[in-house]
C-alpha cells in the first residue's frame, strides 16, 4: 500500500478549502489516481469543483481524470464507526440515544475523529496514489492531529471512571451507583435523570475503547507520516494562529512541510510603492494610482515581513500563492492557481 | 442601535473578523462612557490579541478606561452557574459536584452549551455592567449555543436546571435587552451562510438580530478600468487593476445586502490590536 497523504490545516477563511482542491487537481492524472477530501460542513468543495451532491463516497471528478472528491459527514462516519466496533445490540442502543447524535454534529473533536477515521479507511482501500485530506475549521490547528487520542479519552469514560470509581465499569453498576449521595445530589440539582442518561450512553461508549483506542494509534501514525501543509494569508489573527501552531507542534511528531502564503502580492510592489509614479500623465489620475500603490505596496511589505518572520522562526518553505480577485471556482482556474510551484518538491516528505 | 441594549453577540463566519469587531464594539461603547465587559465565549486568543494583552481569564481585567475583558472558563462558570441559581446546591459541597460535572459540562451534549450560553447573561443580570459584549461561537457552532436552553429542557423534564433555562431563554429573546451582530465579508459563502443563518434566527425567534455588518469592503477607485488599462505596464497600472478587480467583485455579493452597513479594509494593520482601534473608529462614524 502506497498512498501518499497531504493533510492540509490552517485559520478559518484563509482558503484551505480552495487550495486543498487546487493542489488535488494538479497532482491528479490518470496515472496519479488522486483523492480530494473535505470535511468542512459548507458544500465548498462541491462549489468549487462545480459538482453536485457531493455525499461521503469518492466520486469521480468529470472534469479532471484521475481525480475523486469525498465530503465528510460526521454523523453518518460516526454511524459507521459504532457499527463497526460495537457489539449490535449495543450500536443500536447507541444510535437512538439522543446523545449520540448530539456528539457527533457538534463535540469538535468527534467530527475530527470521524474525518480521522474516513482518512484511515480510505488510505487502507490502497484505491489512491494521493490522498488530499482539508481539515475541519477549528480553533486550535491542533485539532484535527489531536482528536483520535481526546476522543478515545472520551469514550474511555473519564466521567463514568469518576462517577463509578471503577476503572471498567459493567452495566450493573449503573444501578449501584445510583444510589451514590453525590449522584442523588446531582439529579436533584439538574432535576432529572440527566447524569443517569449521560451514564447509560457513556457505558454504551466505553465498550468501544479497546477497539478505538487501536484505532486512534493507527490514525496517529498516518497522521504522523502524511505531509502537513499549513495554509495562511499575511493577515495578523491568522499569522497569530500559524505561531500557536507551531509552538504546540512539540506535543505531536509532526513537522510541516511548508506554509501556503495564500493571497499574496507581487514583493515588487513594495519598492515600486517608493518611487514616484511617472507614466500616468492624469494628475488627479496618477495621485489617486498612487496612493492606491502605497496602500497595496504597504501589504505587500507586510506580507514579506510576515513571510520572513515565519521562515526564519521556523526554517519550513514558504510558498506563495497570489492574490486573485474572483476565487477559482473550475478545475482550469483551480490549477493555475498553483502554476509555477514545484508541487513534486513541495509534496516530496 | 445595535449597542443600545444591555447585551450583545457578536458572530459571523470564521476568518471575516469576528473578533476584531467585537473587540472594536466594546471599545466605541467605552468611549461613550459605558461600563462594559468583553468576553469571549469559546476562544479567547482573537479577542485576546484584539485588545492588546496576552491571555485572558476567567476574571476580568482592565483593557481601557471602562473597558474590561475575560474568557469564559467553564468550570468557573459551572461553578456560578449553581451557586447562583441553583438553591439546592447550598446543601451539597459545591467544589464535589462541581468536580462531577465539569466532566459532563464537557462530555454531555447540551450542557456545556447552557454554560457557555449562560455566562454573558449571569453577567448582564448581576448589573455590574452597562453592557456585555460576547465574542461569540463562529456561525456554524451558533446555533447549538442559542438553542441550548430548548435542548436542555427537552432533555430535562423538571428541577431547578429546566426553569434557568427557561429564564436564560427569555433573557436572550428580550429585544430590549439582547442583540446579534453578525459580521460578513463581501465574498459568496460568508454572505450566503450569514443569510441562512439570518432565515433560521429568524424563524425561531432565538434573539434579535440587531445588525449586519459588512467587513473589509474596498473603496472604489475613482479612475475607470479603461483608464488603468491603458496605463504602460507598471506595478501601479497592476495595482490599480487588481484594487478594480477586487472591488468589482465584492460590488457584485454587496448588491445582495444593501442595507447592511460597511466597514472599510484596512491598509498596513501590523497588529489585531491595531486592527481593533481603527475598526472602532470606523464603528463610531457608522454608528
Amino acid at each position: 500500500m502506497n498512498t501518499n497523504v497531504v493533510v492540509v490545516t490552517g485559520a478559518g477563511g484563509v482558503g484551505k478549502t480552495t487550495l486543498s482542491a487546487a493542489l488535488a487537481i494538479a497532482v491528479a492524472s490518470p496515472t496519479i489516481r488522486t483523492l480530494v477530501m473535505t470535511v468542512d460542513p459548507a458544500k465548498r468543495l462541491a462549489d468549487a469543483l462545480d459538482l453536485t451532491g457531493l455525499g461521503g463516497d469518492p466520486v469521480p471528478v468529470v472534469e479532471a481524470p484521475g481525480l475523486w472528491a469525498a465530503m465528510l459527514d460526521a454523523t453518518s462516519s460516526w454511524e459507521a464507526i459504532v457499527r463497526r466496533y460495537s457489539e449490535p445490540e449495543v450500536a443500536d442502543r447507541l444510535l437512538v440515544n439522543p446523545y449520540f447524535r448530539a456528539l457527533a454534529d457538534r463535540f469538535p473533536a468527534a467530527q475530527s475523529f470521524a474525518a480521522a477515521e474516513t482518512m484511515s479507511i480510505f488510505i487502507e482501500s490502497g484505491s489512491w496514489d494521493l490522498i488530499v485530506v482539508d481539515t475541519p475549521p477549528s480553533a486550535g490547528g491542533l485539532d484535527f492531529y489531536l482528536a483520535p487520542e481526546k476522543t478515545a479519552d472520551l469514550v474511555g469514560g473519564k466521567l463514568l471512571h469518576w462517577l463509578t470509581g471503577a476503572q471498567l465499569p459493567g452495566r450493573r453498576f449503573l444501578y449501584r451507583f445510583t444510589g451514590k449521595p453525590l449522584l442523588k445530589a446531582a439529579d436533584v440539582v439538574l432535576g432529572g435523570p440527566l447524569l443517569e442518561d449521560v451514564a447509560e450512553f457513556l457505558l454504551d461508549l466505553r465498550t468501544m475503547y479497546d477497539a478505538l483506542t487501536a484505532r486512534s494509534h493507527t490514525m496517529q501514525r498516518y497522521l504522523q507520516a502524511a505531509t502537513t501543509l499549513v495554509v495562511t494569508t499575511a493577515d495578523p489573527a491568522p499569522v497569530a494562529e500559524v505561531v500557536r501552531f507551531f509552538e504546540e507542534l512539540t506535543e505531536i511528531e509532526v513537522r510541516p512541510a511548508a506554509i501556503m502564503l495564500n493571497r499574496s502580492l507581487p514583493h515588487a510592489w513594495a519598492d515600486a510603492a517608493l518611487a514616484p509614479i511617472a507614466n500616468v500623465p492624469d494628475p488627479a489620475v496618477r495621485a489617486e494610482l498612487t496612493r492606491n500603490l502605497i496602500n497595496w505596496g504597504g501589504e505587500a511589505r507586510r506580507q514579506s515581513a510576515a513571510m520572513a518572520g515565519l521562515a526564519d522562526r521556523y526554517g519550513v518553505p514558504l510558498v506563495a500563492v497570489p492574490w486573485v480577485p474572483v476565487p477559482p471556482t473550475d478545475p482550469e482556474s483551480l490549477e493555475a492557481l498553483l502554476a509555477g510551484i514545484d508541487l513534486d518538491e513541495l509534496l516530496a516528505k | 442601535m445595535m449597542l443600545d441594549r444591555r447585551l450583545v453577540l457578536v458572530s459571523g463566519k470564521g476568518g471575516v473578523g469576528k473578533s476584531a469587531v467585537a473587540a472594536a464594539l466594546a471599545i466605541v461603547a467605552a468611549r461613550h462612557g459605558r461600563r462594559v465587559l468583553a468576553i469571549a465565549m469559546t476562544e479567547a486568543l482573537g479577542l485576546a490579541s484584539h485588545l492588546g494583552v496576552e491571555a485572558l481569564g476567567a476574571e476580568p481585567i482592565q483593557v481601557h478606561p471602562g473597558l474590561f475583558c475575560s474568557v469564559i472558563d467553564r468550570a468557573n462558570a459551572l461553578d456560578q452557574y449553581l451557586k447562583l441559581q441553583v438553591r439546592a446546591a447550598r446543601s451539597i459541597p459545591t467544589t464535589q459536584l462541581t468536580k462531577a460535572l465539569n466532566v459532563l459540562v464537557e462530555t454531555a451534549p447540551g450542557v456545556r452549551e447552557i454554560v457557555t450560553m449562560g455566562k454573558p447573561i449571569f453577567e448582564v443580570w448581576e448589573g455590574t455592567w452597562d453592557l456585555v459584549i460576547a465574542d461569540a461561537p463562529p456561525l456554524g457552532q451558533l446555533q447549538s449555543y442559542l438553542t441550548a436552553p430548548q435542548t436542555i429542557t427537552g432533555l430535562v423534564p423538571t428541577g431547578a436546571v429546566r426553569e434557568q433555562a427557561a429564564s436564560l431563554q427569555s433573557t436572550l429573546s428580550d429585544p430590549a435587552v439582547s442583540g446579534l451582530v453578525l459580521v460578513t465579508t463581501a465574498e459568496e459563502l460568508p454572505i450566503v451562510e450569514t443569510r441562512q443563518a439570518i432565515a433560521q434566527i429568524d424563524k425561531e425567534r432565538q434573539i434579535l438580530i440587531a445588525g449586519v455588518l459588512a467587513n473589509r469592503v474596498f473603496e472604489p477607485l475613482r479612475t475607470p478600468r479603461a483608464t488603468i488599462e491603458q496605463l504602460d505596464p507598471s506595478a501601479a497600472r497592476d495595482a490599480g487593476l487588481l484594487h478594480t478587480d477586487l472591488t468589482e467583485r465584492q460590488r457584485v455579493w454587496l448588491d445582495t445586502v444593501p442595507d447592511d452597513p460597511q466597514l472599510p479594509y484596512l491598509f498596513d494593520m501590523r497588529t489585531p490590536a491595531e486592527v481593533a482601534e481603527r475598526l472602532a473608529d470606523e464603528c463610531e462614524a457608522l454608528l
